[in-house]
């Protein structure tokens, strides 16, 4: 790896840009890691590695990298960082940069549409499994509430998420 | 018609990076009565100061002004350069141009040298209205007082012993030694801690010229460098020292049982203890908060007799005591003794303490299986609780797999910024003791980094290495506790970037250095300050690190940052041999910068009396009528009573009416 201030520079600016303003204060303790369960299920480019990625300027390297979709932002990670980091929103204008260059990940598209369509990222037909137990098939959430759906829909398409042009 | 020279001094960049000098030197030359304005790379240095006395001994100016860095540091050197060219020192002002412009406004060019004029033309308007001043002396009280009897107050109360100076060893314990004390061995040569420590204490308590007062503290100061007043309380120990001959048995028949403080809380001690096995003096003390007051034997109370017998009815420990050290009928007092000594300089030595484990939460504090690092050295050490096997605390069991943890509380924006400095090294140390006795131990520690800057310190880590103890490079996330006592350490190893889990059986937490909670209100009886770290303060980091703001007041140890023995026994003689310098010299000079009273004007309404922080002012009689007076050795030159005065009859030197609104005058130009 070569070390080039322009691309590291770039780097910190993008992930700033996009709300990681914590970037520069990380002194690689590796605490984020220790706790995080996305590093624990196999996502390596979370927190710590993520953050030391980004300080040697491979913001494009790792661009089409899925772990950051893998964080489930319970911010352990923001507890425990004795650095004030905030590594979360790191991860978190990490995946703002993927999706504004459109470099998404598989899984991200499937809930990014189930969110658009039914209101909930992740999101499953539970109406059989409801009536077995005695509740009603359909819960009053917006997954059968159309004028919700269509509010959901609108806010959506007004907003960052919208010009993407994914729906 | 004053002559005033102007020097505008760059301080290498850190005054010319931001400040247009030669903008600043131009607008001072226009100042009224100054007749030189001259400007060079380092005022401070042989030529720049050679500059001021050459103009000095020309005759062309009379007061001098330097546009430079602060007064903290660098006012009495240009002061005294002004005093061999023939100048009296006090016709001296300093501009304070790098503290007050360049460096707080250093994103601000232009502003920063429009502050830095407006600070030259006020500096330069008092120099127009300076006098001359002579110093003072006072006689200096040939003794020293060095609070706290750790390895840092003992080194430097030998040291101030063996120069032939009377020094006065406080500490408030019942028992000097200090944290020392409690440690078993030290690296980087694995010493017994207490081999090496306990002849220092008894040569120190033996010293023809050391005055040892354990459990004691200071009460109050007053005075001033030369002549200090500390009033020391030695707390009540409802045990008569003369006669106490350290045999302990009082402690062995003492039913109330409190945590052991020496063993860091991993044992328990009797209310009538000794505090070690070592202790000096070896004598006992009653910890009245914790006793039982068995037989009802309250104190200052008379003995029931036994109806039977006709025979006394004692405590256990009154009855025991073969010298008969303990006699609770006496009405000691609870608040102990006061006793007043003089001093010409103080060495504060009060040392630290280390955060307990409670505080962090995602540590299992819980469980008794997570121990302080404090609390293992007691664990291993001989005189511990274990008698130095190492077993864990909740089944005295041996453990098969132990878990140090660096860090806690120190480089942590939540607790302490500050590295604790001394952590990795004694991390190490316990790791390579306990490989050494238990080589079948899995030892596993876990840093941020290593940090073992120190003579011979790397050899001793990577020798770490070489007897299999294992370092992991990422500091543990947590820890969650487990059936049978045993831990689950979540931690992460960054060279190969995946997380490590694994259950240990005890966990060892490195927590941080920090003041102890006293601190702050002995702080507030000697004038210390803190620094950012919430240590005290030293007088400079670099120049005066055993030196504080206080004349004849110093710092060795911890008090002043964490630093491991070495490094608190070389600062320790070090403030030793600065706080020597008064009392060998016999006098010390007082600055003229005081207050004094204009007795024909005072009109002896005496409001100024109890406004005087320093008790320096006293009513006095002059001509059949009473007046205010100055005592020139106590006054700090504050000005408080200046301000107060009704009648404007009191004159603070160096900062007269004139001088003041000339400066006002100057700013709001």
């Amino acid at each position: 790896m070569k070390i080039e201030q322009k691309k590291i520079d770039e780097a910190v600016q993008t992930i700033t840009g996009y709300g990681g303003h914590g970037i520069l204060n990380c002194v690689q303790c590796g605490a984020c890691s220790a706790v995080c369960p996305g590093v624990k299920a196999g996502f390596s480019l979370l927190c710590r590695n993520l953050i030391r990625h980004l300080l040697n300027g491979e913001l494009e390297e790792i661009i089409e990298d899925p772990s950051s979709w893998g964080c489930q932002a319970c911010n352990r990670c923001t507890e425990i960082c004795p650095q004030d980091v905030r590594p979360q929103e790191v991860v978190f204008a990490f995946r703002r940069y993927q999706a504004n260059e459109m470099a998404f990940s598989t899984s991200a598209v499937t809930s990014q549409m189930n969110l658009y369509e039914t209101g909930h990222a992740v999101f499953t037909d539970a109406r059989e499994l409801r009536k077995k137990v005695g509740l009603p098939a359909e819960p009053p959430t917006s997954a059968y509430n159309e004028k919700a759906q269509r509010e959901i829909q609108a806010l959506i398409n007004s907003g960052p998420m919208g010009e993407l042009g994914l729906f | 018609m004053a002559k005033v020279g102007v020097y505008v001094c760059h301080c290498g960049s850190n005054i010319a990076g931001v400040i247009d000098v030669e903008a600043v030197r131009d607008f001072a030359a226009t100042l009224p009565d100054v007749v030189i304005a001259r400007k060079d790379l380092f005022m401070c240095s042989d030529s720049g100061q050679e500059m001021v006395k050459q103009d000095v001994r020309d005759g062309l100016v009379d007061r001098v002004v330097v546009a430079a860095c602060t007064p903290r540091t660098h006012e009495p050197i240009f002061r005294a350069a002004i005093e061999k060219a023939g100048l009296n020192k006090y016709l001296f002002e300093m501009a304070n141009i790098r503290d007050q412009a360049s460096w707080v406004h250093g994103h601000d060019h232009e502003g920063a040298t429009e502050k830095a004029k407006k600070v030259v033309a006020s500096a330069v308007a008092k120099a127009r209205y300076l006098e001359s001043l002579e110093d003072k002396y006072v006689d200096v009280t040939d003794a020293a007082l060095v609070i706290g009897g750790g390895i840092g107050g003992i080194s430097a109360a030998l040291e101030l012993a063996n120069m032939g100076h009377k020094t006065y060893l406080v500490e408030k314990q019942p028992s000097i030694g200090g944290v020392m004390a409690q440690l078993d061995k030290t690296f980087p040569t694995n010493d017994c801690s207490a081999c090496i420590l306990t002849p220092m204490m008894v040569e120190a308590y033996n010293h023809p010229n050391i005055e040892t007062m354990t459990y004691s503290e200071v009460d109050d100061v007053s005075g001033y460098i030369g002549n200090f007043t500390v009033k020391v309380r030695q707390k009540q120990t409802y045990v008569d020292w003369a006669k106490c001959t350290g045999c302990g048995d009082c402690a062995t028949k003492c039913p109330a049982k409190t945590p052991d403080e020496f063993n860091a809380g991993l044992s328990e001690r009797r209310a009538a203890f000794i505090m070690f096995p070592q202790a000096v003096p070896k004598k006992a003390v009653i910890d009245m908060a914790h006793c039982l007051n068995c037989a009802g034997r309250e104190i200052g109370t008379i003995p029931k007799v036994n109806a039977k017998t006709g025979k006394q009815i004692l405590a256990p420990c009154e009855k025991v005591c073969p010298a008969n050290a303990i006699d609770r009928s006496i009405a000691h007092d609870p608040k102990g003794a006061i006793k007043e000594i003089e001093v010409g300089s103080i060495v504060v030595a009060t040392g630290y303490k280390v955060m307990e484990k409670e505080w962090f939460k995602e540590m299992a504090p819980s469980s008794p299986n997570v121990i302080t690092a404090l609390q293992l050295e007691r664990l291993i050490s001989a005189t511990g609780p274990t008698e130095g096997k190492l077993l864990r605390p909740s089944d005295h069991q041996k453990p098969k797999t132990l878990t140090f943890v660096s860090c806690m509380g120190s480089r942590d924006k939540k607790f302490h910024t500050y590295c604790s400095r001394f952590c990795c090294m004694y991390m190490i140390k316990q790791a390579r003791l306990l490989k050494e006795k238990y080589p079948d131990l899995v030892i596993n520690m876990h840093f941020i980094d290593v940090r073992t800057a120190g003579k011979d310190y790397d050899e001793y880590y990577t020798g770490a290495r070489n007897m299999g103890i294992n370092f992991f490079k990422g500091k543990v996330g947590g820890l969650e506790m487990l059936p049978e006592d045993k831990l689950r350490v979540l931690a992460y190893d960054m060279e190969s970037a995946t997380n490590i889990e694994y259950e240990s059986d005890l966990v060892i937490l490195a927590t941080a250095v920090e003041l102890p909670e006293d601190a702050t209100s002995l702080a507030q009886k000697l004038g210390l300050q803190f620094c950012g770290s919430k240590f005290f303060r030293e007088l400079h980091p670099k120049l005066g690190p055993v030196e504080t703001s206080t004349e004849g007041l110093f710092l060795a140890g911890c008090c002043q940052g964490p630093k491991d023995i070495p490094d608190t026994v070389s600062q320790a003689k070090g403030a030793a041999a600065a706080a020597a310098v008064p009392l060998a010299q016999g006098k010390v000079k007082i600055e003229p910068i005081i207050s004094e009273v204009r007795t024909e004007v005072c009109s002896g309404c005496g409001i100024c009396v109890p406004l005087c922080p320093y008790k320096a002012i006293s009513m006095r009689e002059f001509g059949g009528e009473l007046r205010a007076h100055i005592e020139i050795s106590a006054c700090k030159g504050c000005g408080v009573c200046t301000s107060a005065c009704p009648s404007a009859a009191i004159v603070l030197h160096g900062y007269e009416e004139d001088q003041i609104f000339a400066q006002i005058a100057a700013l709001t130009a």
